[in-house]
């Protein structure tokens, strides 16, 4: 039987969708709009070689370890150098300090670098096209051997002259083996071979060397360091027995292992001056520092004075020399006793204590006071004048010729630090270039679009126009971290060798830690301002506005139906977003 | 930590939701955990306007939108009808305020889980009638202001504790769970799934236009009321077997009230009342859990 | 096969034989025997069909609103405070187009409570969109109820089927209950027009803004429009199977009469055995039995009645304030006709009071010697003082 009034009532009419919401665009909502904002973590600008921390530690985190090393590269030839010597200011200021313990952004990147070395990586490297102009550098300390390297980056000739048998500068002769092992350095040093740095060693350049220099070079970097000691400027200082600190650390570097005994004094308060009282227990001597002001005062790296106190130095604070004499065991160093006057930034002034004196009889004293240039010519102009520039690291003079003349290192940075003469190789590097290329007058500006976060550290990948460039400068506060997404975790400690082993050489005492423990560490990482890619964004999205794509972002905001709530802002762990007046649609 | 939830999506743009509307979140998590066999039962509520006009709709599975007061016996029926049909697969979700839950719909809601009808309720609770305009409901807090409680007679009774009314039935599941956990949203929805019988899901969802607060901290709040034990995160089966999944970390209350305009009238002392009640009923859950109050960490003290 | 059943049970049997797959249903006299017997089917297996025992009639209707527009035959049976309880969702069932049958036991409304026949719970629920058909006797409500599921799934709107209480809900009667093969010939399995469907995913019932609703409606109402056509064709079809047929209305000596009785439900029988007592005297009467009652049927009514001088409209039920519903209705069908009879409305039997001959017959010499209506109403039968006074 059919149903023949079937085909004379219609189909009802009833309230049944037949398309979809996405008609509706709900984006003219919106009068704020989210925007992927990646921002500067405390750590990279603090970081006096301008290194992307919070990205290497999310690589790190990843697994990607030769990524994470790649991008450390950006910025610093010598992760493997700096993630044992480095005073590691980044930590001082990390975010998560504020939560439980900062990272050991320290450790973390010596575990980059020696994987790396474990594994023989290449790093993969843009290659941009050669220049014309070619280059000198004078030192193959830190700072040379890093204006020699991003220069070859960005395409120059460059040759290093040192006046050493060997480069590495302060590096490999000042720095103590249990700091720094030489294969770590020479393997660094390989790369920057590879790149095609040219290092005659053994050729010591003279105040004449700068003339005619203009023939085969346009530009020339003056990176010598501090050799040169200071006079204590009291009677006997120059009796024989008496011995420079860094000479000191220069014999033992070169595997001269002199035996010591009895009671060695180190006068000075610096790191060479803890280096060379390490030094001295490790070859069998006790060892008093003295020094005019207090522990604290000492320019010497914190931790640095820790480990000399663990191993047995004993610290004489607020005790100036007064005179050496001869003794029939050693010498006789009379010592002032100082007090504080006041302070200054923290820093103690001292007077001395009328009246009270004292004297003690030693068997050796090493002289380890700050060190200045060894020629007056080395050091950078103090004047001002137009065509000189004095940047954050760098002293940049354009001579009458033509040669332009880069003071850097600790000639000219701000900072005594292994960090900070890369840094100002990089400075250096970078200002040749844009004189080379865009002339004098662009240098000022266009170093200071590179800048990490407020300065003055610089980025080699900003300059180059790498992912970097979409950092805003803003440095990512505490607050700003939505510390909802993370957990409290113990820092990692770093192992050492126990004290009673350190003393029996010269062994390195920061032993390597495993994967498992570095990608824990990095995973307790804020990745402050770095977009680790959590997807948090997409996921709480109520409008279904965040969609996948291929761009480096991994993802965009579609404006047609974001309507600007900001939770993805809110929400992002990392603060690597940002809720921004509207840019396009939506009311005004 | 990336959050592991299903990337498949069953919810469009251009749906009509606030800005920041946490029920929209509430859905897509839901839907991202049930799958495509779903059919959803919506009585009056925001999701009643947010889904689209005719002739949309903003969800990929079937809506069947009924009256306020319906949602526990439409989906008896719904159910009825696929078990007859033979389909055994398809899992009947009824998506309802606190309105159609707590207050209109609690008679159906109830008899449905008497019976144990075979289906999901999930109660979305922004915690007043907000589609209407902010209209206090026996979910509404303690403290809080709507458009029907002003000024001085700003609610001043507790809110109805639906999970534990629902507990009473001794239904196989019940469970409540926040916009702001992501994946224990998820995973007890996907248990939920597997459960045969009558399921109940309590999900905070909030509501910056009600809740009078910037829409960016939608999430925020939520995660907030959890960490202060406003909203405790637990999941109870058969009636019986408690299990607290979140032990927070002693968050006072006075900050997730100080994010909220609702409560801006509230005094310090106000506020002190309010977290004694939050401790009282912590506590009380505690005991029901079985968890000593020592080893659950901190229950929040006023200093 | 011929059977004495109760007016309940053959609705009963209606509804099995019509193989209903969801059945929900709340208690209310003095409609429970229904849903009794329909639990019986069910649980002996005769019937295949879920059960829900729901906590209210409103959560019945809801339950089956659910079920229809997953696509399922449905059936409820209520009563009264029940019904009114359902009111929401009539528009609901209507509104969604769901072939949704339901009994319906007349019962007066309280308070006080009253569980006897009275019409004014059915004709209250007149504009909730739905076809009401009124019954006379049980085995015209085993066969409305199945006319009723081919009726409602043709036009896509849902059908009450209306039983007096007690008169016929629980009075015994020979009834002819069909085969089951000649019903399932009549009645094919339902064919929704939507159903929820994940495969074809869409929202039903939702928002429905200004633009468009009236066209719904409006779909509706044609929906009824064609409903009387739809009911004589399958009227007709039953007929063939069954050799029985009711109409929208029946009209009995209407043709040459000069006064016709309009009566509906179980008043009718009393009716026709005044109808012949009187036309036995050479009284010019007919009886005007109204079965369908929405759609109100204009067309069918205005050729029955339209030679006649008067109508008697019996109504055993009233809206206050205005008269009976049946002569409300009626003299609005026939107000724009030039040549049309007098309407005289009649209200009696109201909450169960019987409805004698003699009362119809007082009805009947009063409108033959009033020339004209002096009231909308007769209260037919008040006691004088009233009981209390």
């Amino acid at each position: 039987m059919t149903h023949a009034f079937v085909s004379q009532v219609s189909t009802p009419f009833i309230p049944r969708s037949t398309t979809t919401t996405e008609s509706n665009k709900t984006g003219s909502w919106r009068f704020l709009q989210p925007r992927y904002d990646e921002k500067t973590a405390p750590c990279s600008a603090a970081c006096p070689a301008g290194e992307d921390i919070a990205r290497v530690e999310m690589l790190v985190a990843q697994g990607l370890f030769k990524e994470a090393w790649e991008t450390i590269l950006q910025e610093n030839p010598f992760p493997g150098v700096c993630g044992r010597v480095c005073f590691h200011p980044c930590e001082s200021v990390c975010n998560r300090g504020a939560f439980d313990e900062p990272i050991a952004i320290h450790t973390l990147e010596r575990f980059v670098a020696d994987t790396a070395m474990r594994y023989g990586l290449q790093p993969q490297r843009m290659a941009l096209p050669p220049k014309s102009e070619r280059c000198a550098v004078v030192g193959a300390g830190p700072s040379g051997l890093a204006a020699a390297y991003f220069l070859a980056r960005l395409g120059y000739g460059c040759d290093v002259f040192e006046a050493r048998s060997e480069p590495g500068g302060l590096l490999r002769w000042g720095i103590p083996p249990y700091r720094l092992p030489v294969p770590v350095l020479q393997w660094e040093l390989e790369h920057l071979q590879a790149l095609g740095v040219n290092i005659r060693c053994n050729h010591k350049i003279t105040g004449g060397f700068l003339h005619g220099l203009k023939d085969r070079y346009a530009a020339v970097f003056l990176g010598c360091g501090h050799y040169k000691s200071p006079a204590l400027g009291i009677a006997g200082e120059d009796l024989s027995g008496v011995e420079e600190g860094l000479p000191f650390l220069e014999r033992v570097r070169s595997g001269d292992l002199p035996s010591l005994s009895g009671t060695v004094a180190v006068i000075g308060g610096g790191n060479t001056a803890v280096d060379v009282s390490r030094c001295a227990l490790r070859l069998g001597a006790k060892v008093l520092m003295v020094y005019r002001r207090r522990r604290q005062d000492m320019p010497a790296f914190g931790h640095e004075i820790q480990m000399a106190v663990d191993e047995g130095v004993e610290l004489m604070e607020l005790w100036a020399p007064l005179s050496i004499e001869a003794h029939p065991d050693g010498f006789r160093l009379s010592l002032q006793k100082m007090e504080v006057v006041s302070e200054e930034g923290g820093r103690a002034r001292v007077k001395p204590v009328p009246g009270e004196t004292t004297a003690i009889v030693v068997q050796k004293i090493f002289k380890a006071l700050g060190n200045t240039a060894e020629e007056p010519w080395l050091e950078p102009p103090g004047e001002i004048a137009p065509h000189i520039l004095h940047l954050a690291d760098t002293v940049v003079s354009r001579r009458e010729d033509g040669l332009v003349v880069v003071y850097g290192g600790d000639l000219a940075a701000r900072s005594k630090s292994v960090a900070h003469a890369i840094g100002s190789g990089k400075e250096a590097a970078m200002a040749l270039d844009l004189y080379f290329r865009r002339g004098w007058d662009a240098i000022v500006e266009e170093t200071a679009r590179c800048r990490v976060g407020p300065g003055p550290s610089l980025s080699m990948e900003i300059y180059t126009g790498g992912d970097r460039c979409r950092r805003n400068p803003h440095v990512v506060a505490f607050e700003e971290i939505n510390t909802d997404y993370f957990l409290y975790g113990p820092r990692i400690i770093q192992p050492r060798l126990l004290v009673e082993e350190r003393l029996q050489g010269f062994s390195e005492i920061d032993l390597k830690v495993s994967a498992a423990l570095a990608i824990r560490e990095a995973e307790r990482c804020f990745n402050c301002g770095v977009c680790n890619q959590c997807d948090n964004c997409r996921l709480y999205c109520p409008d279904v506005a965040v969609c996948r794509d291929t761009s480096p972002q991994g993802r965009h905001i579609n404006l047609d139906y974001c309507k600007g709530c900001g939770v993805c802002v809110v929400e992002c762990p990392r603060n690597a977003m940002s809720l921004v007046e509207n840019e396009t649609g939506g009311r005004p | 930590m990336e959050l592991s939830v299903q990337d498949r999506e069953y919810m469009c743009s251009g749906h009509v939701g606030c800005p920041g509307c946490g029920a929209a979140i509430a859905m897509r998590f839901v839907l991202k955990a049930l799958g495509e066999k779903t059919m959803m039962i919506v009585p009056a509520c925001c999701w009643s306007i947010i889904a689209g006009p005719y002739p949309q709709s903003t969800l990929k599975v079937p809506v069947l939108h009924t009256a306020f007061e319906t949602g526990g016996a439409v989906a008896s029926g719904v159910r009825a009808a696929l078990d007859i049909k033979g389909d055994r697969e398809t899992t009947v979700v009824t998506w309802a305020g606190d309105g159609g839950t707590f207050d209109i719909g609690f008679q159906a809601l109830s008899g449905a889980v008497e019976r144990n009808e075979d289906f999901i309720y999930v109660c979305y609770d922004n915690e007043a009638y907000m589609n209407t305009g902010v209209q206090r409901s026996s979910s509404t807090p303690y403290g809080a202001w709507t458009t029907t409680t002003p000024g001085q007679e700003w609610k001043k009774l507790r809110k109805k504790n639906i999970v534990e009314a629902l507990v009473a039935h001794r239904i196989p599941y019940a469970a409540t769970a926040s916009i702001a956990f992501p994946e224990d949203l998820v995973r007890k929805v996907k248990k939920a799934k597997a459960v045969k019988g009558s399921r109940f899901l309590h999900i905070y969802a909030s509501c910056p236009t009600g809740w009078r607060m910037p829409s960016e901290l939608a999430v925020k709040i939520a995660r907030m009321a959890v960490q202060t034990n406003i909203f405790p995160l637990y999941e109870v089966e058969n009636g019986v077997r408690y299990t607290i999944n979140y032990m927070p970390k002693g968050y006072l209350v006075r900050e997730y009230f100080k994010l909220q305009g609702r409560f801006k009238h509230l005094s310090e002392a106000d506020l002190e009342q309010i977290q004694q009640m939050v401790n009282e009923d912590w506590e009380l859950l505690l005991r029901k859990a079985g968890v000593s109050p020592g080893a659950a960490g901190p229950v929040t003290k006023i200093d | 096969m011929k059977k004495v059943v109760e007016g309940s049970h053959a609705v009963s049997e209606a509804v099995r034989l019509c193989r209903v797959q969801v059945i929900s249903a709340y208690p209310i006299t003095p409609q429970t025997h229904i849903v009794e017997l329909l639990s019986e089917f069910c649980s002996d297996g005769s019937l295949n069909a879920k059960f829900l025992r729901v906590e209210s009639e409103h959560s019945a209707m809801a339950a089956l609103i659910g079920a229809a527009s997953a696509g399922v035959r449905t059936f409820t049976a209520t009563s009264s405070q029940g019904l009114a309880l359902m009111h929401e969702l009539l528009h609901w069932a209507s509104g969604a187009r769901l072939p949704i049958v339901m009994a319906e036991v007349n019962r007066a409304l309280a308070p006080g409570w009253n569980i006897w026949t009275d019409q004014t719970d059915s004709l209250a629920q007149r504009d909730t969109g739905w076809i009401q058909l009124y019954c006379e006797d049980a085995q015209e409500a085993l066969d409305t109820t199945i006319q009723a599921f081919r009726l409602a799934e043709t036009v896509f709107l849902p059908v009450m089927v209306v039983l007096d209480a007690f008169f016929l809900s629980h009075t015994y009667e020979p009834v002819d209950i069909p085969d089951q093969a000649d019903v399932d010939r009549f009645l094919p399995p339902f064919k929704p027009a939507f159903s929820l469907d994940t495969a074809h995913p869409a929202a039903f019932n939702q928002l429905s803004p200004p633009n468009v609703y009236m066209e719904m409606r409006r779909d509706l109402q044609d929906a009824m429009e064609a409903a009387p056509e739809v009911l004589e064709h399958i009227e007709g079809q039953f007929q063939s199977l069954f050799g029985r047929r009711y109409g929208a209305l029946e009209a009995v000596q209407c043709d040459d009469a000069e006064i016709i009785l309009v009566t509906s439900g179980t008043i009718t029988s009393t009716c026709r055995l005044l109808v012949e007592k009187l036309r036995a005297q050479g009284e010019k009467v007919g009886l005007l039995k109204m079965r369908l009652f929405r759609p109100f049927p204009y067309e069918m009514l205005k050729r029955r009645v339209l030679r006649a001088r008067k109508l008697a409209v019996v109504d055993r039920n009233f809206s206050f304030g205005a008269c009976g519903i049946f002569a409300q209705e009626i003299r609005a069908a026939l107000c724009n006709e030039p040549k049309r009879p007098l309407v005289f409305g009649y209200v009696a039997g109201l909450g169960g009071r019987d409805v004698t001959t003699d009362i119809l017959e007082e009805i009947y010499w009063t409108t033959k010697t009033t020339a004209h209506p002096e009231s909308e109403s007769v209260w037919v039968g008040l006691q004088q003082p009233a009981p209390a006074a």
